[in-house]
C-alpha cells in the first residue's frame, strides 16, 4: 500500500513528457550536479548527432511530440526527451490489455474486487514494466552474423523479446497480488466497516484475486523453462512476504533500527525490481557479470525510489516539511529521515517510542526532524543510490546499436527522474 | 478444504488403521472384498503363502499383522502402506519443518504451524508419493554408479513430496480464510491465531518455499505440472465461491471443481514422480490416472462421510458441507431423482429447515449409495492404472504396487 501510493504519486508527477521535461532543467539548479555532470559527458559533437538520428529516424512511436523538438532547439540537455515511459509505451499497454483482458474473461466476478488492474491503467505510468521493458532494450546484443538470416535473427528476437515481455507480466502480476493482500483485513478490521457484509466479502475476493494472480504468475513462469529464473521470482514471492511481515511484527529496536529499515526496503520495493532485471538478463543468455548489472540497477533504482517517497510523504509537494501527506507516521511506520533524525536527537526515539496515535507526538516528531538533517541526509542517501543504477548502466559492455544506447539513456534518465521528483 | 477433514479424524498410525480395518471386516463393505478377491482364486493362494513366508514389510511384528495371518484369507492389510514408506516420510517431514523456518518469528509460526509434530495431519499424499516412487523405479544397470543415482533420485522424489506437502498446506491457510474456520487438525487455524492477514502471507511463504524448491529439480516439465496443479487449485476455489445457480446443481460442475481442488494436486504429482524416474510418457500418463482416480474417488466419500458420519445411516455426520452451503455429490444426485429438492438447495441452507428437508429428501434417494458406487468406479480406476505398469521383478517395487492398490481400498472402506 505504501508503494502504491508512492507510485500514484510518481505518476501524478510524470504525467507525460512534456512535463517530465519542463521540470528537469528547472531541477537543475538543485543539489544534483553531480548526476548531471555523470550522464552529459558526452562530447558535444556526438550529442548533435544523436539529437539528429532521433529527429529523423524512423524512431519510436511517441518521438515526434513537440516537446521533444521545442527541447531540441533550446536545451544542450536531451536526456529528458527520451520520455522513458514514452519508449516503451505501447509494448507496455499491450501488457495492460493482456492482464486485464484474461482477468476478466476468466473470473469475472474477480474482476469487481480487483480494481488495482484498473487503477494503475488510469493513474498513470507503470515504473516497474517500463524498466523491465528498458532492460529488455538496453542489453540487447545484436548477433554478429552477416549472413541473410536477418530474418532468422529477427525471429530470435522477437522470441526472446515476448520472454522478457513474459517477465513483465509476470512481474506486474507479483506485484499487484502483493497489494492484494497486503491489504486483507483482519476480524477486528473488518467488523468496523460500514456494511460489514461487503468488507468481508470484499477480502475474500481480495485473497482471490491475489491467489489468482499468484497461480498465473507460476505458469506464466514455469512457461519460460527456465528454472533459475522461476527461483528468482519465487524468491521475489518471499521477500515481499518477508518485508511485509517486518513491517507488521517490529520490536521497538528494529523499528528504529535504519539497518532493519534497508533490508525492510530492499525486501518491499527493491527485491522485486532487482530480480526481474536479472532474470531478464538471464533470459538473454547473458554473462552472470552482466545479469549482477542489471540486478545492481534494479536494486539502486528501487532503494532510491523509496526513499524520495518517504521525503515526499513528510514535504509533498514543497522541499519544506509537514506539507506532504504525512501517512507514514500516521501509520506509525518510522522511515529514513526520522532514523536519521533520530540518531542526531536521541530524544526523538522515546517520542517515536510513544507511539503515533498521539497526535501531540506526530507534532513533536515533526519539530524534531525540521530541526535535524534528516530529509537532507535521506535525499543523499537516494542520490548515493540513484548514482550506483547510473553506475551499473555505465559498466554494460558496450554497444553500437541505436536502440541499445537509447534505452540505456532511458534507465539512467529513470535514475534521475527518480530522484528529481517532487511529488 | 473437504478434504483435510478425514485428516482429522482418520487413520492416525498404521497400528490404529489396523485395527480399524479389523474391526469393520465385517460390516457392509466385505461384500466389496469378497468381490475383489473372488476374482482371483488361486492365484490368491499363492500370493497369500509367498507374503507369509517373505521378509515382508518393516512392520511384521506388529501383533495385529500376526493375527491376521491366521485367522483371514485377506493378507493384502499387512501391506499397510503407511507402514511401508514410515521411514522415509519421517526424513520428509523433518526436512519440511526445516524448510518453512522464515527470517521474521512472526512468519514462521505461521507457517510453521501445520507442519509440527502432531499436526502434520495424515501426510497422505506424501505417502502416494514416496509408495508411486518406488512403484515405478526402472531397474538399474549393476554398476558402480547406480548406488549414487538411487540416492539422488530418491532425494528429487522426496523433494517432490515435499514440495507438494508446502503446496497442499498453503492452500489449507488460504481456504481457512475464506471459509472463516477456526479449527483444523484438531488445533486453532492460523486466521484464528494469528488473523487472517498472517494466514494470507504464510501461505504465499509456502507456495514460494515451493516454487524455489521445485526450481531446484531443474525439471521444465515438472515445474509446468506443479505450476497447473497450484492454478488448478485456486480455480477450484473460485469455483465453488462463484458458482451460479445452475452450476451449484450440476453434477458435471461438481465434478470439475472436485477435480481441480481435490484431485489435480495429486494426479500431477504423480506424474512428476514418474517424470522424474524417467518413465515414459505412457507410463507418466498412468502414474497420472492413478492419482487423478484415487483423488476423486477419496472426495466422494468424504462427501458420504460428511452425512453418515460414522454409521452407515444418514444423519449422523457432521454434516458441515451442507452448513457451509456446498452442495455435495450425494445431494446432486439426490436431486436427479427428486426435482423437488432443487428448490430447497436454491433456497439455501441458512434456513436450518432446509436442512432438515433436503436431509429428508437425501435419504429417501438413493444419493449416498450412488456417490459410494461412483466412488467404487474410481478407485477400481486407480487400481487398473497400477496394474497396467509395465510388469517389474523387483520385490520393492512390487510390494509398493500392492500398497498403493491397497490404498485404493481402504480409500473406499474407510467409515470415518
Amino acid at each position: 500500500m505504501l508503494f502504491s501510493r508512492g507510485l500514484s504519486r510518481i505518476s501524478r508527477n510524470l504525467r507525460g513528457s512534456l512535463n517530465g521535461c519542463r521540470r528537469f532543467p528547472s531541477g537543475r539548479g538543485q543539489n544534483h550536479p553531480l548526476i548531471l555532470s555523470n550522464t552529459c559527458q558526452s562530447p558535444g559533437n556526438s550529442s548533435e548527432k544523436v539529437f539528429r538520428s532521433f529527429l529523423f529516424s524512423n524512431g519510436l512511436p511517441s518521438l515526434h511530440s513537440a516537446s521533444h523538438q521545442f527541447h531540441n532547439q533550446s536545451s544542450s540537455i536531451i536526456e529528458d526527451q527520451l520520455d522513458p515511459f514514452s519508449l516503451v509505451a505501447d509494448e507496455l499497454s499491450l501488457l495492460a490489455n493482456r492482464l486485464r483482458a484474461m482477468v476478466v474473461a476468466e473470473v469475472p466476478k474477480l474482476a469487481s474486487a480487483a480494481e488495482y488492474f484498473f487503477k494503475m491503467g488510469v493513474e498513470g505510468k507503470r515504473f516497474r514494466p517500463t524498466i523491465i521493458l528498458l532492460m529488455s532494450t538496453a542489453l540487447h546484443v545484436q548477433i554478429p552474423n552477416p549472413s541473410p538470416s536477418n530474418e532468422l535473427e529477427s525471429i530470435l528476437t522477437t522470441e526472446l523479446r515476448s520472454r522478457q515481455r513474459c517477465i513483465a507480466e509476470i512481474t506486474e502480476m507479483i506485484h499487484v497480488a502483493s497489494l492484494l493482500h497486503d491489504d486483507v483485513l483482519d476480524d477486528a478490521d473488518t467488523r468496523r466497516g460500514i456494511g460489514s457484509l461487503n468488507f468481508v466479502m470484499g477480502n475474500k475476493l481480495a485473497v482471490l484475486a491475489g491467489d489468482f494472480l499468484l497461480s498465473r504468475a507460476c505458469v506464466a513462469l514455469a512457461s519460460l523453462k527456465n528454472t533459475e529464473v522461476v527461483s528468482l521470482l519465487a524468491t521475489v514471492v518471499e521477500h515481499l512476504v518477508t518485508g511485509e511481515t517486518m513491517q507488521m511484527s517490529t520490536t521497538s529496536d528494529q523499528r528504529c533500527s535504519m539497518e532493519y529499515y534497508m533490508q525492510k526496503t530492499y525486501y518491499k520495493t527493491a527485491s522485486l525490481i532487482s530480480n526481474s532485471c536479472k532474470a531478464i538478463a538471464l533470459l538473454g543468455g547473458h554473462a552472470a557479470e552482466v545479469a549482477m548489472l542489471a540486478f545492481d540497477y534494479g536494486k539502486n533504482l528501487g532503494l532510491a525510489f523509496q526513499l524520495m517517497d518517504d521525503v515526499l510523504d513528510f514535504t509533498g509537494t514543497s522541499t519544506s516539511l509537514g506539507k506532504g501527506s504525512l501517512s507514514d507516521i500516521r501509520n506509525g511506520i518510522v522511515t529514513a529521515p526520522m532514523l536519521f533524525a533520530m540518531e542526531e536527537f536521541p530524544d526523538l526515539r522515546v517520542v517515536i517510542e510513544g507511539g503515533f496515535d498521539n497526535p501531540a507526538n506526530v507534532d513533536l516528531a515533526l519539530d524534531y526532524l525540521g530541526k535535524s538533517r534528516g530529509i537532507q541526509r535521506t535525499r543523499e542517501l537516494a542520490i548515493k543510490h540513484a548514482n550506483l543504477a547510473a553506475a551499473a548502466i555505465d559498466s554494460l559492455p558496450e554497444s553500437n546499436d541505436e536502440e541499445v544506447k537509447r534505452s540505456r539513456r532511458a534507465l539512467i534518465d529513470l535514475t534521475q527522474r527518480v530522484i528529481s521528483r517532487t511529488k | 478444504m473437504i478434504f483435510s477433514r478425514i485428516s482429522r479424524r482418520n487413520l492416525k498410525g498404521s497400528f490404529d488403521a489396523c485395527r480399524w480395518f479389523l474391526c469393520n471386516r465385517h460390516q457392509n463393505h466385505q461384500f466389496l472384498f469378497s468381490h475383489y478377491y473372488h476374482s482371483r482364486g488361486g492365484s490368491l493362494d499363492k500370493v497369500q503363502r509367498s507374503l507369509i513366508s517373505s521378509n515382508g514389510p518393516p512392520k511384521l511384528d506388529d501383533t495385529s499383522h500376526q493375527i491376521h495371518y491366521q485367522t483371514s484369507p485377506i493378507v493384502e492389510d499387512q501391506l499397510d502402506p503407511f507402514s511401508l514408506v514410515a521411514d522415509e516420510l519421517s526424513l520428509v517431514s523433518n526436512r519440511l519443518r526445516a524448510m518453512v523456518v522464515a527470517e521474521v518469528p512472526q512468519l514462521s509460526s505461521a507457517a510453521e504451524h501445520f507442519f509440527k509434530m502432531g499436526v502434520e495431519g495424515k501426510r497422505f499424499r506424501p505417502t502416494v508419493l514416496l509408495l508411486m516412487s518406488t512403484a515405478l523405479n526402472l531397474p538399474l544397470p549393476p554398476n558402480e554408479l547406480s548406488g549414487t543415482l538411487t540416492t539422488e533420485l530418491n532425494s528429487r522424489q522426496q523433494r517432490l513430496a515435499e514440495i507438494t506437502e508446502m503446496i497442499h498446506v498453503a492452500s489449507l491457510l488460504h481456504d481457512d480464510v475464506l471459509d472463516d474456520a477456526d479449527t483444523r487438525r484438531g488445533i486453532g487455524s492460523v486466521n484464528c491465531l494469528m488473523g487472517n492477514k498472517m494466514a494470507v502471507l504464510a501461505g504465499n511463504f509456502l507456495l514460494s518455499r515451493a516454487c524455489i524448491t521445485l526450481a531446484s529439480l531443474k525439471h521444465d516439465e515438472v515445474v509446468s505440472l506443479m505450476a497447473k496443479a497450484v492454478e488448478n487449485l485456486v480455480t477450484g476455489e473460485t469455483k465453488q465461491m462463484t458458482t451460479t445457480s445452475d452450476e451449484r446443481c450440476s453434477m458435471e460442475y461438481y465434478m470439475e471443481k472436485t477435480y481441480y481442488k481435490t484431485a489435480s494436486l495429486i494426479s500431477n504429482s504423480c506424474k512428476s514422480i514418474a517424470l522424474l524416474a524417467g518413465q515414459t510418457t505412457e507410463v507418466a500418463t498412468v502414474a497420472f490416472e492413478f492419482g487423478k482416480n484415487l483423488g476423486l474417488a477419496y472426495q466422494l466419500i468424504d462427501d458420504v462421510l460428511d452425512f453418515t458420519g460414522t454409521s452407515a445411516s444418514l444423519g449422523k455426520g457432521s454434516l458441515s458441507d451442507i452448513h457451509h452451503g456446498i452442495v455435495t455429490a450425494p445431494l446432486l444426485f439426490a436431486m436427479e431423482e427428486l426435482p423437488q429438492l432443487r428448490p430447497v438447495i436454491e433456497d439455501g441452507f441458512d434456513n436450518p429447515a432446509n436442512i432438515d428437508l433436503a436431509l429428508d429428501y437425501l435419504g429417501k434417494s438413493r444419493g449416498i449409495q450412488r456417490t459410494r458406487e461412483l466412488a467404487l468406479k474410481h478407485a477400481k480406476l486407480a487400481e487398473s492404472a497400477i496394474n497396467s505398469l509395465p510388469a517389474s521383478e523387483d520385490d520393492e517395487v512390487r510390494k509398493s504396487r500392492r500398497a498403493l492398490v491397497d490404498l485404493t481400498h481402504r480409500v473406499i472402506t474407510r467409515n470415518k
